[in-house]
């Protein structure tokens, strides 16, 4: 392996990859919009008299987002590869290695790294930025609906508050763990020296950050006053903000197909010699199910929005009924992405979970085979369920049928998890640490959001329950209770490897219980409020609803405090925590067999696998 | 009881743990049961209708239907905790039994959430067979629904027009919703019916009101600004109350 050298690059000076970090992009990002907006500004035609949905306005704003994004990109690096090849030439073998982050230190978070532990650290970065936005947003939620007389934040803000928490918290979890850790620990884990696609990798993390600005632009443009579905037509008479979350979504849709075709390509073709697919950790499984699910779901998610900017911005139809559209088009379109998106959510979460069961009860995984089923079954069914969303629609009642079915048919694969899960834990030695509690945690917290999805499912008693806080209070504990449960642990169990250091015990304890108790005081409140009838998403309520809802704020604040916690142990453990050894758990997975600082092409010698990573106990005699 | 191990050994039903969780089984399925069912009921608004109250009955079947499985996890995660627990940084020593999987448990564990499934398909297509039904209704008394930024209008077939809702008791009635602007969705929370409102569609749902009294529509879908204050009331009357109040009413809006 050469080392670079910086001179040899280019004489005089830097060459232009080495110019280029976040900081040229913020610069470029923002003088594009500027220009883009002062051009669009002179030279756009003005509407014509009473034309309601040709909007200049619209035009100007998506068009000078378009601009930061292409400023963005540019200033970033992303285009200089492409730029190459246009002119038939590649990187030199120096820019790779300089691309990777070679020798460079902490600068190499800041600029168009392909080395996966660096995307990996940097989803982890904005991850918790995500966490932190979005968990504060809810915090301004449940203060407001603390009292019944409450309402101390106008309904538009609150509305606004309402759409960016659930975008936010959205696109968080789905990157929470395939983010950080699909791309830090995996390529590790099968034996590999990077992604299949090192550049995409970057793209694919550089296209989140481009993603936030627009969103974070529109909060002042009049917010994102739709809740995070962003139905038409009420979007289409929404504030500018709205152009905000079409551009956030559209080039988030965009990165997540990218990490998708990366993530699923580096698994197929990657693995080290030896690792066949029944000897491939289950956390393998989990994050490849759910980016290939996220593969055709985000470009649906993609065209939706591009519609819903049509009929903002041009005057197309394609929503609206009067001129030959459907609001019911959307919903299918936006539900065809959102389904498919929970279990993205989800799956690689509790597959993590089940990477961490063997090695914390000493034991195999219990019918990895059941595992694998489960998984497959989840991610087959979730793209024919999409429909439920839309039981009360009135869309077509004579589908609610099918789809109901379909629904309910997702609980046999779900079952299985939970069968190898206990499986697993049954008769081991449990080794009490946070992540083992984390999946008694999961089992807890996903049986209560999985038998309300039963209830859910079924569509007589949807018919009461659509809309409510119940359903609100269902999604949080998928999401959250078993999501979110799953890529704290994740955290927890990968640290020592991400950053050489243990988490500390004590704070990662002091959390756990903070969120758990919080989350479900918090959440137990809300199913309450929901089945005496307080709808979803309003700023205030009847005074019958006033217990419940003090309830949940008073959890919700006791998850905030449990967060902060594990903010500060992240912080504090990362800087002065223990050293880590090599394999601090004692785990048979590749990743713990490379020390740290683990070196920039993970491997020397390429490992061969020879049994799988759950060989944990005795033969029985 | 699921069996979660080996299966070649001899009487695993005697051993103490698994003794220990048929147990547990039992206990935490009935308390599951009594404490979701309670939970669930005690929450729920008073039916006002026959649809409400079959949900209310479907919300207690089900729980009781879910509530052994997860009373099943329930037990087997105490027994667990309750067993061999190791602090430290270390590991423990490794375990001895290697249970890889265990064709039986895995094919009776799909066996029975199969039958759990079917048995929650069956129950809801009925209900649902029925609510479906109760649309069709041409006897039933046909009220049109108009939703708009944020206020339901209520319009009857003799031309009268309100905004609080009137129903005689015991009678079908059907409704036709629709939407002057933008998606809201017709909810009257005690009789556990919900229809979205589309601009330029009309959808249906019908309920036959069983008790006489006050009740409250409410918007299940963000409307905007005020959503949160779209609600209405509805009043169940007698019939006679009801023909009172239609003629009174369809003589004011033709005067006016």
């Amino acid at each position: 392996m050469t080392t670079l050298t910086h001179k040899s690059v280019a004489a005089p000076g830097k060459s232009i990859i080495e110019k280029l970090n976040v900081f040229t992009a913020l610069a470029l990002g923002i003088i594009t919009a500027v220009v883009v907006w002062r051009l669009s500004l002179a030279f756009l035609p003005q509407d014509a008299d009473g034309a309601t949905m040709f909007t200049r306005e619209d035009k100007i704003t998506l068009l000078s987002m378009c601009g930061w994004f292409v400023g963005f990109m540019t200033g970033i690096g992303a285009l200089v590869g492409p730029f190459r090849w246009l002119m038939g030439k590649d990187l030199s073998h120096d820019e790779n290695m300089f691309l990777a982050g070679q020798d460079m230190g902490p600068k190499r978070y800041l600029r168009y790294t392909t080395d996966h532990k660096v995307v990996g650290i940097q989803y982890l970065f904005i991850t918790i930025l995500i966490f932190f936005l979005g968990g504060g947003l809810a915090m301004l939620i449940r203060t407001n609906l603390g009292h019944a007389t409450g309402g101390w934040i106008h309904p538009q803000a609150y509305n606004s508050i309402v759409g960016t928490h659930g975008i936010l918290m959205i696109v968080g979890t789905i990157i929470m763990v395939t983010g950080p850790f699909g791309n830090f620990i995996m390529p590790i884990m099968i034996g590999a020296r990077d992604m299949a696609f090192p550049r995409l990798n970057a793209l694919s993390f550089w296209l989140i950050v481009a993603a936030a600005v627009p969103l974070m632009w529109g909060q002042f443009i009049g917010g994102i006053s739709t809740g995070w579905s962003a139905y038409n037509p009420l979007a289409s008479q929404a504030p500018l903000g709205m152009d905000g979350y079409i551009m956030y979504i559209c080039i988030f849709a965009v990165s997540t197909m990218v990490a998708g075709a990366n993530i699923t390509t580096t698994v197929v073709k990657m693995r080290a010699k030896g690792m066949t697919w029944n000897r491939t950790p289950i956390f393998i499984y989990g994050t490849v199910a759910s980016v290939a699910l996220a593969l055709p779901a985000f470009p649906v998610f993609f065209l939706s929005q591009v519609l819903s900017a049509f009929d903002r911005a041009l005057g197309t139809t394609f929503y609206n009924t009067a001129g030959g559209g459907s609001g019911w088009l959307y919903e299918n379109l936006f539900w065809i992405m959102g389904h498919p998106e929970v279990y993205v959510i989800l799956i690689p979460a509790i597959a993590a979970l089940m990477e961490m069961a063997p090695v914390f009860t000493r034991r195999p995984l219990f019918s990895f085979n059941v595992a694998i089923m489960g998984i497959a079954g989840i991610s087959g069914l979730s793209a024919l369920v999409w429909a439920h969303h839309m039981y009360m629609s009135g869309w077509a009642p004579l589908l609610n049928a099918p789809f109901m079915i379909t629904t309910e048919l997702i609980s046999i694969p779900t079952g299985m998890l939970f069968l190898v899960l206990v499986g697993t834990l049954w008769r081991g030695r449990l080794w009490m640490t946070m992540p083992l509690m984390s999946i008694f945690a999961l089992l807890w917290n996903f049986m209560i959001g999985g038998i309300t999805g039963i209830y859910l499912s079924d569509v007589p008693a949807d018919a009461f329950l659509h809309g409510s806080m119940y359903v609100t209070a269902h999604f949080h504990y998928t999401l959250m209770g078993a999501g979110l449960t799953g890529a704290l642990a994740s955290l927890v169990y990968w640290f020592p490897k991400m950053t050489g250091r243990m988490f500390d015990k004590t704070l990662s304890w002091v959390s756990f219980w903070l969120v758990q108790i919080g989350f479900n005081v918090a959440f137990v409140g809300m199913f309450a409020v929901g089945l005496a009838g307080q709808p979803r998403r309003v700023e205030s309520y009847a005074p019958t609803f006033n217990t419940g809802n003090l309830i949940t704020t008073i959890g919700a604040y006791t998850i905030m405090i449990g967060m902060l916690v594990l903010l500060y142990g992240v912080i504090s453990s990362a800087r002065n925590g223990v050293k880590a050894p090599k394999n601090p758990w004692q785990a048979k997975t590749l990743e713990w067999t490379v020390d740290y600082p683990i070196p920039l092409e993970n491997f020397d010698v390429l490992p061969i696998v020879t049994a799988d990573a759950y060989g944990y106990g005795k033969a029985k005699s | 009881m699921v069996d979660v191990m080996t299966p070649q050994t001899p009487q695993w039903w005697k051993k103490p743990d698994v003794k220990k969780t048929a147990i547990l089984w039992v206990i935490c399925t009935a308390v599951i049961g009594f404490v979701g069912v309670e939970f669930h009921v005690r929450s729920m608004v008073r039916p006002a209708s026959e649809t409400m109250s079959g949900v209310i009955s479907l919300m207690r079947i089900f729980t009781w239907a879910a509530a052994p499985v997860a009373g099943l996890v329930g037990a087997m995660c105490i027994t667990v905790l309750t067993s061999k627990r190791h602090y430290g940084d270390n590991p423990p020593a490794e375990a001895d039994h290697e249970i890889r999987n265990s064709p039986r448990a895995t094919a009776l564990w799909v066996v029975v959430s199969g039958i759990l499934c079917l048995f929650a398909l069956v129950t809801g297509m009925i209900v649902l067979q029925q609510d479906n039904k109760a649309v069709l209704d041409t006897q039933a008394i046909q009220i049109n629904v108009t939703g708009q930024q944020w206020v339901w209008n209520f319009d009857y077939a003799n031309g009268a027009r309100s905004q609080d809702l009137y129903l005689p008791v015991n009678k079908p009635v059907v409704f036709h919703i629709t939407s002057k602007d933008v998606k809201h969705s017709f909810w009257i929370v005690q009789m556990g019916i919900k229809m979205d409102a589309n601009p330029g569609y009309t959808t249906e749902t019908a309920v036959t009101p069983d008790k006489i009294g006050v009740f409250d529509v409410r918007c299940a879908e963000l409307c905007g600004l005020l959503h949160a204050y779209m609600q209405t009331k509805v009043h169940v009357v007698s019939q006679a109350d009801y023909d009172a109040w239609l003629t009174a009413h369809a003589a004011t809006e033709a005067g006016a």
